[in-house]
């Protein structure tokens, strides 16, 4: 809409009343605060025609209003609240100084509900001991806010996290992950489904800041605590540097653990294949982060499978779950982002665990015959893939593929293509690895000091 | 009494300024484009408001239209933002949710 309006043309859009403080925070990011809206009394999906036409009914003189009105300027309210870049609190001792600083950052909206490490000057200055880059540097600008990633506000975030110096360097890699164009941000940042960032480390540096890659990579416990604290460190900074703020510009509905943080090592001293940065096109001695954004997981659990077939047979009924949105997405098209022309295919991050992949490895099966074999084996009538999809964004991106619905119980693959099945090996020993249902595509980068 | 002093965590955003686009009182003869972004039932809403604005706007002629990417929901390109542009005069579009 702020595009047609920056061509002069007029504009009004509905909106749903939980989600008007999202529309407006996002009409002033983009430019254009006070932008018309016609608020419904409920959003428009699941529901029947006569319910959406009443709403409209009800909405239709705002419509008329933002069409023929002139904007009326706005002047607060949709712009955050500025705070003063150094703050004070006060107690009878430290701690309740500190309880103080609690109350204040949950109060503004800046804490993820756990305790945090207050972000003294000390502290940062000792966080920021873990790069090179000068605090000043602009590493990326995050949206849907359009905040300016300094290294110094990435360091105050990383230090409410609990983390440590030399967890900085991937904090910074991690958010060049985020900014990439094809990463689409803003569409997992401010979407209403769980979209969790998945953060996968690999390399030697890994290994010295003690990422966990091995049992109970995915946490929570002391062996997985540098995991725990950058990816708690990831979701502060889509918070308080990237503006997403649940309610305000995380319109998630449900929420998800995952949010929280999620990430691990790839446990590569026990991997029988190449480890999974290489397959994204590194090197072995370099050392990467890995965000892939994801909405759930389900375990890959098989304690008795001795083939590879059968395990496959197992992972597929995984990954065959039409209530998981990206199954079968890939009929209505690709994820795009008409600013930069970036298209995404629908991955799915599988982390096999090392016996598991000890199976595969002994019959010759690397990752690309795993990924065929999945694809081969998630299949799903397309009578049920279209269960929950709109047919008219299939007809708009697959026009050539009408015919389906003259054999609605062809089965059809849940995936674009076998390169869809992300996959690395993770956890301990004793049979258990995890499957991530994926949004989009993983973005790999290096970490650098 | 104790002090804790700490640096805020929030970043600067970047700002950018639109100038909305001016508006005429009556859409009586108007082109109006009616813009879907497949979010379910936004069709409908749509159906309802070209019925609407029929009654109000004498005249008034409907063209829709959806972005020509993305999948879910789809979204406008510069050039699909250029032609519709190009064609009407005014647009309602649903939905954010």
């Amino acid at each position: 809409m702020v595009e047609l309006e920056r061509r002069g043309i007029p504009t009004v859009f509905f909106t749903a009343k939980t989600f008007v403080h999202d529309a407006q925070r996002s009409a002033a990011s983009f430019g254009l605060p006070g932008l018309p809206i016609a608020v419904l009394s409920m959003p428009a999906t699941n529901q029947r025609p006569g319910a959406i036409h009443a709403m409209v009914d009800d909405a239709i003189e705002q419509v008329i209003t933002g069409l023929t009105r002139p904007v009326e300027p706005v002047t607060d309210g949709h712009d955050l609240p500025v705070a003063d870049e150094h703050l004070v609190y006060r107690g009878d001792d430290l701690l309740a100084a500190w309880d103080a600083m609690q109350a204040d950052f949950l109060t503004r909206g800046w804490s993820d509900g756990f305790p945090l490490v207050a972000p003294t000057r000390r502290a940062v200055e000792a966080m920021l001991g873990g790069t090179r880059r000068a605090p000043g540097d602009v590493i990326a600008t995050l949206e849907p806010g359009f905040g300016l990633a300094t290294v110094e506000k990435l360091a105050v975030n990383a230090v409410m996290a609990g983390c440590r110096s030399e967890h900085l360097p991937f904090l910074l890699a991690a958010v060049r992950c985020l900014a990439e164009p094809k990463m689409y941000l803003r569409n997992k940042a401010m979407s209403t489904g769980p979209h969790a960032p998945v953060v996968i480390v690999n390399g030697p540096r890994g290994r010295v800041a003690r990422f966990n890659g091995g049992i109970c990579a995915l946490g929570p416990g002391a062996p997985s605590a540098s995991n725990s604290a950058l990816g708690r460190a990831l979701r502060l900074t889509m918070m308080n540097v990237g503006h997403t703020y649940v309610g305000i510009s995380d319109m998630d509905t449900i929420g998800s653990p995952l949010k929280y943080a999620c990430c691990c090592a790839e446990n590569e001293r026990e991997s029988p294949w190449e480890p999974y940065h290489v397959t994204r096109g590194f090197r072995v001695e370099d050392s990467t982060v890995t965000v892939h954004f994801v909405y759930g997981l389900c375990e890959l659990h098989d304690f008795k499978s001795t083939t590879p077939e059968d395990l496959i047979g197992v992972f597929a009924t995984a990954a065959t779950n039409v209530a998981q949105v990206g199954t079968g997405l890939w009929l209505l098209g690709r994820r795009s982002d008409p600013r930069y022309k970036t298209t995404e295919q629908e991955h799915n991050t599988m982390l096999v665990c090392p016996e598991h992949a000890q199976i595969f490895a002994r019959e010759g099966w690397g990752r690309e015959r795993i990924q065929r074999a999945m694809y081969d084996a998630t299949r799903i009538a397309f009578r049920t893939l279209m269960l929950n999809k709109e047919r008219a964004a299939m007809a708009a991106s697959h026009p050539e593929l009408g015919w389906l619905w003259d054999h609605p119980e062809l089965p059809v693959p849940i995936v674009e293509d076998p390169g869809c099945f992300e996959i690395a090996v993770v956890g301990g020993a004793a049979g258990r690895g995890a499957y991530f249902y994926g949004a989009g595509e993983p973005v790999t980068m290096p970490v650098e000091d | 009494m104790a002090q804790l002093e700490v640096l805020n965590p929030v970043a600067r955003p970047v700002r950018h300024s639109i100038t909305p686009a001016s508006r005429r009182t009556d859409l009586s003869g108007a082109t109006i484009g009616l813009y879907w972004n497949m979010k379910a039932g936004g069709d409908e809403a749509l159906t309802r408001t070209e019925t609407l604005l029929r009654e109000r706007f004498p005249g008034a002629t409907f063209r829709r239209y959806h972005g020509s990417v993305g999948f879910l929901m789809r979204h406008c390109t510069a050039e699909d933002s250029d032609r519709i542009a190009r064609e009407v005069q005014a647009v309602v579009g649903t939905t954010a949710d």
